[in-house]
C-alpha cells in the first residue's frame, strides 16, 4: 500500500495542479459559481479515486511481492500477474534468473570437474609413491631413511589435498557407525610410528576398551592423524609422552590428547582454527600449513563433535574431542 | 610352485613386486597386452591374481568379473583408492581382498599366503616358508623357533622379529629406530626402554644356545649381529 501510494503520488499531485489551473482559467474568464466548480472538482476526484482503487486492486499481488523480500530463489516463480507491467517485469526477472542459474550450474559443474581431477591426480601420484616406498623398504641407511621421511611428508600432503577436496562433498561421503575409540586411537597412532620413533616421543594410550563413539571412521582417523602429528611436531624434547585419555563427561564420550610440547601462546589460541593461520609456532617450526587444525574443526563440526583446546607455554597442549 | 598373475600397468611397480615374489619362491607373470587379459590369464592359469583397479581401457572391476567367469582363484586388488565404496566394489565384483597403495611387502606376502592357504590348503613344507640361516643358526619365522645344531629354543613374536632383522643384515648395524618400528605393532606401550628389554631377552635366548656376545651394541646407532659361533660342518 505504501509503495503504491508513493508510486502514484506524482499523479495525484499532477491532478491537483491541473484541477487548480482549470478552475483559475474559468474564474478569470468571469465564471464565478463556486459551488458548481466544487461539484465538478468532487466528481473528477471521485473518478481519480476509483481509477486508483482499480489500479490498486488489479496490481495488489504485484505490489505485495515488491514490498516483501524473497525468502528463497524459487518463490517468485509461481505468482500470477494480470497487468502488463507486472507480467513483463516478471518475465524479465524470470529470464534473468534463468541466466543466473545456467551460470551457477556452469560453475558447479566446473567445481565438480576440478574436484574429480584432484581426486584422480592424487590417486595417480600414489603409484610413484608406492614404487619409491617399495624400493627403499629394506634399506636402513642414509640417505634411504631420509628419503623415507620425505616420502611420508609427501604422502601426508597428498592425503590432506584429498580430504580438503572431499570436504565439499562431505554429505555424500560419510558413513556413521559405532566405533571402538581405543581401536581407532591405536591404529592411527600406530600408522604414525615412524614419526614417533624419529622424534623419540611415545604414545600412552589410556582409553577404556569398551568406550564407544558414533562417528565416521575415515574422517575421524584423519582428524586424529592431524592432532597426533601436531602433538609430535611441537614436542621438542626427547623421551616425552603423548597421552591419549578416554572418558565420559555427562552423556558425551571425550577423547583427550595431551602433549608435553612447546604449547601455544595465549594470543594465538583463539585463532588456531582459522584457515592458513600459523601463528608464533608456525614461524619457528617448518611445515606449518595452517590447514591442519582448520580442517580438524571443520570435519568435527560436520560430524557433530565439539573440539576444545587448552595450552600452557612450555608445558604442553591439550585437545579434547567431545563426541 | 604357486603362480601369480600380476595385472598392473606401472612397469616399475610390477618389476619390484616380481623381484620380491621370486625371493619367496613364487612364479610370476605380468600382463603384456591390456586388451587380452582374459586370454593371457587362461594361458598362464595362475593360482592367484594381483589386480590393479585403474587400468588402460577397462578397469580392474571389469577384468575381475571376466576372470570370475572362468576361474575361482583368489583375486587380490591393489589400488590407490582407499574409500569404503572402493572396497565394497572390489569385493562385490568378485575380489577376495584389498590392498591400498602405498603398501609394505610384508602385507602383500602375508595376504597372498593367507589367500593361498585358504584356497589350496595348508602348504607347510612349501618353498614359500620363511626361514633365515646364518652360519648354521636357523630362525623359523613362522614357527617362532631358533635352532643351532641340535639345540632349539622358542621365541616370542617380538623376539623373532628382532632376530629376523638382525640376521638378515648380519655384520651390519641395524638402527634402533628400525627395530622399534618393526616391533611397534606387537606392543601396547612402546618407548626407548622396550627395545632394551627385548634385546636383553634375545641375548638370553642366544646364550641358551651357547652363543655369547653375538649382539653388539653400537652406541647411538643400533645393534650388530656378529656370527661368532663358527661354521657348523
Amino acid at each position: 500500500m505504501k509503495l503504491f501510494l508513493r508510486e502514484q503520488f506524482p499523479l495525484i499531485l499532477f491532478y491537483i495542479v491541473q484541477l487548480f489551473i482549470i478552475t483559475i482559467v474559468y474564474w478569470l474568464d468571469g465564471y464565478r459559481h463556486l459551488t458548481i466548480s466544487l461539484y465538478a472538482a468532487l466528481l473528477s476526484s471521485c473518478l481519480l479515486i476509483s481509477y486508483l482503487v482499480f489500479r490498486y486492486i488489479t496490481n495488489r499481488s504485484f505490489y505485495k511481492r515488491l514490498e516483501n523480500p524473497l525468502s528463497s530463489m524459487d518463490e517468485f516463480m509461481n505468482v500470477d500477474h494480470s497487468t502488463p507491467l507486472a507480467v513483463s517485469l516478471h518475465e524479465l526477472l524470470t529470464s534473468q534468473f534463468r541466466h543466473y542459474k545456467t551460470d551457477l550450474q556452469d560453475y558447479s559443474r566446473k567445481l565438480d570437474g576440478h574436484i574429480q581431477f584432484i581426486n584422480q591426480w592424487v590417486h595417480q601420484m600414489k603409484t610413484p609413491i608406492s614404487v619409491i616406498h617399495l624400493m627403499i623398504q629394506d634399506k636402513d641407511e642414509s640417505p634411504y631413511t631420509e628419503i623415507g621421511d620425505e616420502l611420508e611428508r609427501l604422502r601426508k600432503g597428498l592425503e590432506m589435498v584429498l580430504y580438503i577436496s572431499r570436504l565439499n562433498t562431505f554429505d555424500r561421503d560419510f558413513y556413521v557407525e559405532t566405533l571402538s575409540l581405543e581401536k581407532i586411537v591405536r591404529s592411527v597412532s600406530s600408522a604414525q610410528k615412524r614419526l614417533f620413533i624419529r622424534k623419540h616421543v611415545f604414545p600412552m594410550i589410556e582409553v577404556p576398551e569398551n568406550l564407544q563413539v558414533t562417528s565416521d571412521e575415515k574422517w575421524l582417523s584423519f582428524v586424529l592423524t592431524q592432532l597426533i602429528t601436531n602433538a609430535i611436531r611441537y614436542t621438542i624434547h626427547e623421551n616425552r609422552k603423548i597421552y591419549f585419555r578416554g572418558f565420559t563427561r555427562g552423556i558425551h564420550s571425550v577423547l583427550e590428547i595431551q602433549d608435553e610440547g612447546v604449547g601455544i601462546p595465549k594470543s594465538d589460541l583463539p585463532r588456531v582454527f582459522d584457515p592458513y593461520f600459523t601463528g608464533e609456532n608456525g614461524r619457528h617450526f617448518q611445515e606449518s600449513t595452517g590447514m591442519g587444525l582448520y580442517l580438524t574443526k571443520q570435519i568435527c563440526e560436520k560430524l557433530g563433535h565439539r573440539i576444545e583446546i587448552e595450552s600452557t607455554i612450555n608445558k604442553g597442549t591439550i585437545v579434547r574431542i567431545i563426541f | 610352485m604357486f603362480k601369480i598373475f600380476i595385472i598392473e600397468d606401472d612397469r616399475q611397480l610390477v618389476k619390484l613386486l616380481q623381484e620380491h615374489l621370486h625371493k619367496f619362491g613364487f612364479d610370476t607373470k605380468s600382463v603384456v597386452n591390456f586388451e587380452s587379459i582374459r586370454s593371457e590369464f587362461e594361458q598362464y592359469s595362475p593360482h592367484l591374481v594381483l589386480l590393479d583397479v585403474n587400468l588402460p581401457k577397462y578397469d580392474g572391476y571389469y577384468w575381475c568379473r571376466q576372470i570370475r567367469n572362468i576361474s575361482t582363484c583368489p583375486i587380490l586388488f591393489i589400488s590407490a583408492r582407499d574409500g569404503k565404496m572402493d572396497h565394497v566394489m572390489a569385493l562385490e565384483n568378485g575380489g577376495d581382498d584389498y590392498i591400498t597403495k602405498p603398501f609394505d611387502y610384508e602385507i602383500v606376502i602375508a595376504k597372498i599366503n593367507s589367500q593361498l592357504r585358504r584356497a589350496y590348503g595348508d602348504y607347510s613344507g612349501s618353498p614359500n616358508e620363511r626361514s633365515v640361516d646364518v652360519n648354521g643358526l636357523k630362525l623359523d619365522v613362522e614357527r617362532l623357533l631358533l635352532s643351532l645344531r641340535d639345540n632349539m629354543v622358542d621365541l616370542s613374536h617380538t623376539e623373532a622379529k628382532i632376530l629376523d632383522e638382525l640376521m638378515k643384515k648380519q655384520e651390519c648395524v641395524v638402527s634402533r629406530d628400525r627395530l622399534l618400528e618393526k616391533i611397534w605393532d606387537d606392543q601396547a606401550f612402546v618407548d626407548d626402554n622396550t627395545l632394551n628389554v627385548y634385546i636383553t631377552r634375545v641375548r638370553k635366548k642366544l646364550a641358551s644356545l651357547q652363543i655369547e656376545d653375538a649382539i653388539e651394541t653400537i652406541r647411538g646407532q643400533g645393534y650388530r649381529l656378529n656370527p661368532n659361533w663358527g661354521d657348523v660342518e
